[in-house]
């Protein structure tokens, strides 16, 4: 009998390792998106505005991601997020038309690219804070933009411009949209992984010590020019790598997308979930750029009176912003201690039914 | 079908026992030299991860002791993994000895048992009744006896001799190469063992300041300050408000850029150093830390994570480390949250380790920015201004704490205070300056005595 009982106690206690293990959760959602697609091979009619909603927050999220390193970590102002994940997206459009090279080697350039870039406005955030820095960066993304309108032989000017495939060796392979969203899933998670990694560790503490005083972090032996650089870094090749994702995934754009609109809104996912936690990050960018599509557009009432959705954000927006200023994520624990609160009292109850309270 | 696979059974296993009565021999010649190299491998492989644990250090690091601790357990851990290794290793030579075909020396004694079987015979068939002829013949068969044995024996025993040759050299290769590698990392240890003194202070000093001047445009805030401070003394600098106190500070630790004088640090290696060559973020490496007027900790961190900031500089593992969680990374991250725990058991603060500093009183967050200087292992500690915003019973622990401290990690402390009480307490040399120029120096009594002093707090006349 102690045996067993032993074993019991071991499974149990393997079951809870498991599920206290940092990588669980975002195991969790990208099995989620795994089993969207499963569902539709089998045969259930999943509508695909549904899809889409997935697919531009888990695309997004990247980006959010990398922002959030720069923002909830580094405390640096950017706006020119747009710019990058605009040039990462024109990127592959001009290498997949005009140098046939694999996908894997343009992906490699354009790290590469996002490094050197990063580095470049690394230096620019070395003279520049606070407000000074949002506006230069957003500067640096309007003249990206300008170029995105302008160079119409690679971009197409502001009637788009549209990729057939991606190559994979040699030749011009077609993409199926949903193998493409589960690649999106994996590299989100690996993503996902890796910006858990860097918050937990002595470089994530290193960029709090420096956005909390520039002064005690040096006095610590944190070198403000070597972490400034490498937040800009990250964020860079985070928001490349997501323009690269998303050509491949919607095999379209026209620059307007990549104007102040798209880097407000990344800001605003990043501020109302939760600028340093990675759950948060992803509700809020669901929020902005998944709730419209998943959730509204499947109600009659607002798809006949579209208008009402974009007030319904910013309301959500400001009442988020209002009474959470945490962001979303302290109201989801919060609600989830309550539920847990609830839970045990129902446990506790039972017991006293069935044992008799303690005399 | 039972007795059939009972047979089986029984062919295979009487083969192997035969098999391993004839290989016996060879495994008593083979064994012995292939366990001593494996035995010499082991001590090498445990030298060198010793020697190579000791060049990560660097040596300022050995002498203070900040990373000796950890590294003596990444070493018995890896000294563990090592002995486990070759204990597999050991026995799985041993089992794969018993089960492979090494015929040399089978053959060798197989071949010496027929040549004697075959002598027998032919002596028994021609011995019995010697004649001229039947010797004759024997004599004959015994030479073609020994012709073709002889050479039969004499190729397998070279073959033998080639084979346990050849394994010898391989052994003598690889140990040589190894002693190769020892060699050229004492050499680069003994390079590190040089120190440099370029300049030369006493040897009771750990901090001179000569001829410190900082100007801000006219305004001379300090000008033509000079002084020593003493290794395991606590040093206090007094003086009115605006007399240049923390541009003293900010000097030292090169948030400014003094503009004339030279400052000499003695770090924790006992070298020299030339503080003015030193970057901001560098100091902390020589073993100065430093705390702030007002509290600047980490309010998104709890407070053992507030520490291990400080040991920033104290982590191995660089950015990639970082990224993919390396093993490294997770061993100092063990090591460093234990010496912190350690230190905030010291302060009387282990309630508060995972705590979020905010909210917490006042006076606990000063001792937790203490507690954070701590972390390096620091020779000089820098407070600015610690008994600020206090009351009395808070300033009262706050003294004990810094007295603590000085005796325990044995470290110079030099300190900012305006409140008096405090500093004639705990000081045991005193400074007073004025409009950034030095007035006095001594004890607290020569202080509280001195007339120039008391001129500059409440006024000439």
């Amino acid at each position: 009998m102690t045996y067993q009982v032993e074993k019991k106690n071991k499974r149990k206690q393997k079951f809870e390792s498991l599920i206290h293990h940092p990588y669980f959760g975002f195991i969790i959602i990208v099995f989620l998106m795994f089993f969207v697609q499963l569902i539709r091979l089998l045969g259930v009619d999943v509508s695909v505005s549904i899809l889409r909603a997935f697919g531009s927050t888990m695309i997004f999220t990247i980006v959010a991601l990398g922002f959030s390193i720069l923002l909830g970590y580094g405390g640096l102002a950017s706006l020119g997020t747009a710019g990058f994940v605009g040039l990462g997206a024109y990127a592959l459009v001009y290498f997949t038309n005009t140098f046939p090279i694999s996908i894997f080697l343009t992906v490699l350039i354009i790290i590469i690219g996002a490094i050197i870039l990063g580095t470049v406005v690394g230096f620019i955030s070395l003279r520049i804070e606070g407000m000074y820095l949002a506006i230069i960066t957003l500067g640096l993304s309007e003249i990206l933009n300008e170029v995105f309108k302008r160079a119409t032989n690679i971009t197409g000017g502001t009637t788009g411009v549209n990729i057939g495939g991606v190559i994979l060796f040699k030749d011009v392979i077609s993409i199926n949209h949903n193998v493409v969203f589960i690649i999106i899933s994996i590299i989100l998670f690996i993503i996902m992984v890796l910006t858990l990694n860097i918050m937990k560790s002595p470089t994530g503490r290193a960029l709090l010590a420096m956005r909390n005083s520039s002064s005690a972090a040096q006095a610590m032996g944190v070198s403000i020019f070597k972490y400034r650089l490498l937040a800009f870094i990250v964020t860079t090749v985070y928001a490349m790598l997501a323009g690269v994702l998303y050509m491949t995934y919607w095999s379209f754009t026209i620059p307007s997308t990549w104007s102040l609109g798209f880097s407000l809104n990344i800001l605003v996912a990043v501020v109302v979930g939760g600028s340093q936690s990675i759950y948060g990050i992803i509700l809020g960018t669901f929020m902005i750029f998944g709730l419209d599509l998943s959730v509204f557009k499947q109600i009659d009432f607002f798809v006949a009176n579209p208008g009402i959705t974009i007030v319904m954000n910013g309301i959500l927006i400001i009442v988020v912003v209002m009474f959470y200023p945490g962001g979303l994520i302290k109201l989801v624990n919060a609600f989830g201690i309550k539920i847990k609160k609830i839970f045990l009292n129902w446990i506790k109850k039972w017991k006293e039914f069935k044992y008799g309270v303690d005399s | 079908m039972v007795s059939i696979l009972n047979k089986l059974q029984i062919f295979f296993f009487s083969k192997r026992v035969k098999g391993n009565q004839t290989k016996y021999d060879f495994n008593k010649h083979f064994l012995p030299i292939k366990l001593e190299f494996y035995d010499n491998k082991k001590n090498q492989k445990i030298e060198l991860l010793k020697l190579k644990k000791e060049e990560k250090l660097l040596p300022y690091e050995i002498e203070a002791g900040i990373m000796t601790e950890y590294s003596e357990e990444v070493l018995n851990y890896h000294l563990k993994k090592i002995e486990n290794k070759y204990y597999w290793k050991e026995r799985a030579l041993k089992q794969s000895l018993k089960r492979k075909n090494i015929n040399d020396l089978d053959k060798l004694n197989q071949l010496k048992l027929k040549k004697n079987e075959c002598l027998n015979k032919v002596t028994a068939k021609y011995k019995k009744e010697p004649n001229e002829e039947s010797n004759k013949i024997y004599q004959l068969k015994k030479e073609e006896i020994d012709l073709y044995y002889d050479n039969k024996i004499s190729l397998c025993e070279t073959k033998y001799n080639i084979k346990t040759e050849n394994v010898k050299k391989k052994i003598e290769l690889k140990i040589s190469k190894y002693k190769n590698r020892i060699d050229k990392l004492q050499t680069k240890l003994d390079k590190l063992g040089i120190k440099s003194n370029r300049h030369i202070i006493d040897d009771d000093i750990i901090l001179k300041l000569d001829k410190l001047s900082m100007h801000f445009g006219g305004l001379k805030a300090v000008d033509e300050l000079s002084f020593d401070v003493k290794k395991g003394e606590i040093f206090g600098l007094i003086g009115p408000n605006g007399a240049g106190k923390t541009t003293v500070f900010n000097c030292i630790t090169r948030f400014y850029k003094p503009t004339n004088g030279d400052m000499y640090f003695r770090n924790n290696l006992n070298e020299i150093v030339y503080l003015n060559n030193i970057k901001v973020h560098n100091i902390i490496k020589e073993g100065i830390a430093r705390t702030f007027q007002n509290v600047e900790l980490i309010w998104e961190l709890n407070v053992i994570e507030n520490l291990l900031v400080a040991a920033h500089t104290n982590y191995r593992s660089g950015f990639f480390g970082h990224l993919l969680n390396s093993r490294l990374l997770r061993q100092e991250e063990v090591v460093m949250r234990k010496k912190a725990e350690k230190i905030l058991k010291d302060l009387d603060l282990d309630a508060y380790a995972y705590a979020y500093p905010y909210g917490l009183p006042y006076g606990v967050l000063k001792k937790i920015e203490l507690a954070r200087t701590l972390m390096i292992n620091p020779k000089l500690i820098i407070l600015d201004e610690p008994a600020a915003g206090l009351n009395d019973a808070e300033t009262e622990g706050l003294s004990k704490t810094i007295k603590k401290i000085q005796s325990e990690y044995d470290a110079t402390i030099f300190l900012v205070e305006h409140d008096m009480g405090l500093v004639m307490n705990i000081c045991d040399t005193v400074c007073a300056i004025s409009f950034g120029k030095k007035l006095a120096i001594g004890s607290p009594k020569e202080i509280q005595n001195s007339k120039i002093v008391r001129e500059a707090y409440l006024g000439g006349e």
